[in-house]
């Protein structure tokens, strides 16, 4: 090692760190260590222990045995605020930021309340919260206005102001801070995330990072470091330069990745579309917007925010209006449209709020299931619980939901499982006509994407026309039968895959 | 020792599943045993007061509550609240009292038929103008209030004829329990049986714990909020048949005008959460004994006017601190 620093005391070391809850290990002896200025990338499925890791790193659990050592000093933080103390900060996966307060207040959260950098007798001193603030955003490169209010910004503002609230932890302490990102792409546009990569190489250089992501190419492209985790135990440390994407799916997963590349048969029998749509008018979100999906084919809608693709998608399951222009199902055109109408229609919808939208948190996972294609679950107006067991059954025995458990609130499952559950509400249906996937891999780690993924091909197989609002380029061209890349609320270019084989460079040129 | 190990992983997981389920049960059993246990306090202070038809006045004091109570049940779990429940009693009440006479028979149907269209009324305003019911039904409290004074020309209303019709219902009964008590009890297995049931029963559950995810599963809310409300009319429609049959006359500021708090206290002392959501009819009746209990337990055993509205608060919090699932919100409202 030729460091250029002098000290090279780590930032922090993990010695055998375990913890169980109840009878569930999920900590098995976690040992590794960061140094000064390296970026670490911490990768693992849902359920591999980083959630669990991260919460004892920012104070929220308390470990079973193990130590812990922040920039050479031994710690056992009790709370949130003694890590923060000794310099951790974090990123969460969901947005945590005061949306009705000001940026500048924002990132004082973090500086301490009772400090007198930013009060007095526990009283604001605004003077002295918008210059450091403003002191923070400069350490970033961010030119935000300290006096801007968070719930008026776009989302990677935001996540920016989470990043400055973050590395504002030592603004008292001596010692490398050391910043941890929960997923936080997970959420991002493409062009957004080369922002967010930015600023991590920024933070590179006066702290270091822990970066959590289920994207595998993110990880190669940012960390100096992989740690890998599986099962509560850490499976692999390995230096970027020494390990490929696919040895890293291997590692996390326990087996090789599955080719998704789609060899679907396709129902190519079917002449009239299984929905079309003609000059479709939104005012401020899309225009003229014209495109039909056959019965058995997936549309991937690629685009960058602002695109118009996410209201266009809500827009088709009748959960914002239209303006003008026309809907047709099977060839009948569609009035009032509205969503009992569009579910009654044959037409689900995947939202990616999949907390908020897309399930009930507080029902059992099978009641999720049945709740609106119930089958055989209910005679008319009435419902059978039985018979809602045996359905909730045989879709969790078929997705390898886990915990296997569908008596147990969706609430309480982790997002990939969560996920399964919501593809399999509209998957109940009979006839499932079209199918409309907004982000459906938001958040999940790779073995459930898989799981998700292959439900959609079958739902394509079974005869349902599908709508998919990737996450990635990649995402959409190996699902897709066709592209159709949207820009400012308008459909820019289509691409028949069968025929064209676009680069995602083609498709990225026309979405900016 | 693998085995060992496995086998008190197990024990330890059996162990966690009987937890959860007992936790369960006493939610489901809290609001009776609250109740059997301040009876029993009072059967022993005062030996004489079970003899002497206690538990038919208790029963005949819990009726109207219970009904009450039942519809602001179901408007707890959509996420809502009614606050013009009462007043609808008591103008359903004194419709009924002018009724009787002229229309007989018939005269309950129609002012249930009537009441019913008013509790829609709060509902369709509530779902198409988007004012929060809160604010709405304090709102229509004072009209429905202004209705009563103004139907009743602010005077006590007596039935003149075919009042044995009604008040048949609180003078006879089975084994010392009047019919009103028993038709409480009949509407609270019916509105347990709907919401457990039926898709609509289990809709309206799920605009409670989540009313987004419910608009994107298909649920038609709007009608829903309306049925809701419609049944609270419907049920506070009923509390002021309860009171005509007990007492033969209503006034507008009279019986049923202050069942307002004991409603939301019996629907919330039965486990019915506040925020939506989380209701159990049959506990709501057991709150409601429980709510209708305090007051002539308290007097029962002798303690002093000023303090009973004392206990009546520390029971209340009480039976609620003890009932209350705070499982499924971390936060709870």
């Amino acid at each position: 090692m030729t460091d250029k620093k002098v000290d090279t005391t780590p930032v922090l070391v993990l010695d055998k760190l375990e913890k169980s809850f109840g009878s569930n290990k999920a900590l098995k002896g976690v040992s590794f260590t960061i140094n000064p200025n390296e970026v670490i990338g911490l990768i693992g499925e849902n359920g591999a222990g980083k959630s669990t890791l991260l919460k004892i790193l920012t104070g929220i659990y308390q470990t079973d045995a193990g130590t812990i050592e922040v920039n050479g000093k031994k710690v056992k933080f009790r709370n949130p605020r003694e890590s923060v103390a000794s310099g951790i900060g974090v990123v969460h996966q969901e947005q945590s930021l005061f949306t009705n307060l000001t940026v500048a207040e924002n990132i004082a959260m973090n500086s301490g309340s009772g400090s007198s950098a930013t009060s007095k007798f526990g009283f604001y001193s605004w003077g002295s919260i918008f210059k450091s603030a403003t002191k923070t955003l400069a350490t970033i490169g961010s030119k935000l206005d300290p006096r801007a209010i968070v719930g008026d910004l776009p989302f990677v503002d935001r996540q920016m102001v989470e990043i400055a609230r973050a590395i504002s932890v030592n603004a008292g302490t001596s010692g490398y801070p050391l910043v941890i990102l929960d997923e936080p792409t997970s959420v991002l546009e493409r062009n957004e995330t080369e922002v967010l990569e930015r600023e991590i190489r920024k933070i590179k250089e006066f702290g270091s990072v822990i970066f959590v992501s289920h994207r595998l190419d993110e990880i190669m492209r940012n960390c100096d470091r992989i740690i890998v985790m599986r099962d509560g135990e850490l499976v692999a440390d390995r230096s970027v330069n020494d390990v490929t994407e696919d040895e890293l799916f291997k590692l996390m997963v326990g087996h090789e990745a599955h080719s998704l590349t789609h060899a679907r048969k396709g129902l190519d029998g079917a002449e009239v579309p299984a929905i079309e749509i003609k000059d479709l008018n939104r005012k401020g979100k899309f225009s003229n917007v014209n495109f039909s999906v056959r019965a058995g084919r997936l549309t991937a809608i690629v685009g960058a925010t602002g695109s118009g693709r996410e209201d266009l998608a809500r827009a088709l399951f009748g959960a914002e209006k239209i303006d003008s222009g026309s809907l047709m199902l099977s060839g009948k055109p569609v009035k009032n449209w509205r969503i009992p109408k569009a579910v009654k229609a044959g037409i689900g919808y995947v939202p990616s709020e999949r907390k908020v939208e897309g399930m009930i948190g507080g029902f059992t996972a099978a009641e999720n299931v049945t709740f609106t294609h119930p089958g055989k679950a209910a005679v008319g107006p009435f419902l059978i619980p039985g018979a809602r067991k045996k359905i909730a059954q045989s879709w969790f025995d078929t997705l390898d939901v886990r915990p296997n458990d569908i008596s147990q609130e969706l609430g309480r499952f982790s997002g990939g499982n969560q996920q399964k559950v919501v593809m399999a509400k509209w998957l109940n249906s009979p006839e499932l006509r079209v199918l409309i996937l907004d982000h459906p891999l938001r958040g999940l780690d790779p073995g459930a994407a898989q799981t998700v993924n292959e439900q959609i091909k079958l739902a394509c197989e079974k005869g349902a026309a599908v709508i998919l609002l990737a996450d990635t380029l990649e995402e959409a061209l190996e699902m897709g039968d066709e592209v159709l890349v949207m820009r400012d609320g308008e459909v820019t270019s289509a691409f028949d895959l069968a025929k064209d084989n676009p680069s995602t460079l083609d498709l990225l040129e026309r979405m900016v | 020792m693998n085995f060992s190990l496995a086998s008190t992983d197990e024990q330890r997981e059996n162990l966690s599943t009987l937890k959860r389920k007992l936790g369960r049960s006493w939610q489901s059993v809290g609001a009776l045993v609250v109740f059997v246990a301040m009876l029993a306090l009072v059967a022993i202070s005062t030996p004489t007061f079970i003899g002497n038809g206690g538990i038919t006045i208790i029963a005949s004091a819990t009726a109207p509550i219970v009904m009450v109570a039942l519809g602001q049940a179901l408007v707890l779990n959509i996420g809502s609240i009614d606050l013009s429940n009462a007043s609808i009693t008591v103008l359903g009440a004194l419709l009924l009292a002018m009724t009787l006479g002229p229309l007989g028979g018939l005269a309950p149907l129609v002012v249930i038929i009537a009441v019913t269209l008013f509790g829609a009324v709060n509902g369709l305003l509530i779902a198409f103008t988007q004012v929060p019911s809160f604010a709405l039904t304090l709102g229509t409290f004072g009209i429905f209030q202004s209705a009563a004074l103004v139907v009743s020309g602010a005077t006590t209303i007596y039935v003149s004829q075919n009042g044995g019709l009604i008040s048949v219902l609180f003078q006879s009964g089975i084994a010392g329990l009047p019919f009103t008590y028993l038709l409480g009890v009949l509407l609270a297995v019916l509105a347990w049986l709907f919401l457990r049931f039926t898709r609509a029963g289990m809709a309206m559950t799920a605009i409670g714990k989540n009313e987004s995810g419910a608009i994107f599963s298909g649920v038609k809310t709007r009608w829903l909020k309306v049925l809701a409300f419609a049944m609270s009319g419907f049920m506070s429609g009923m509390a002021g048949i309860a009171i005509i049959a007990q007492a033969g006359s209503a006034s507008p500021m009279g019986l049923g005008s202050d069942l307002l708090l004991p409603g939301i206290a019996a629907a919330i002392v039965g486990g019915t959460s506040i925020s939506g959501g989380v209701t159990n009819p049959i506990n709501v009746v057991f709150g409601s004994m429980t709510v209708a209990l305090v007051p002539i337990a308290t007097a029962a055993i002798g303690v002093e006017s000023q303090a009973q509205s004392l206990v009546y608060g520390i029971v209340i919090i009480v039976t609620v601190a003890l009932t209350l699932s705070r499982s499924s919100n971390s936060i709870v409202k």
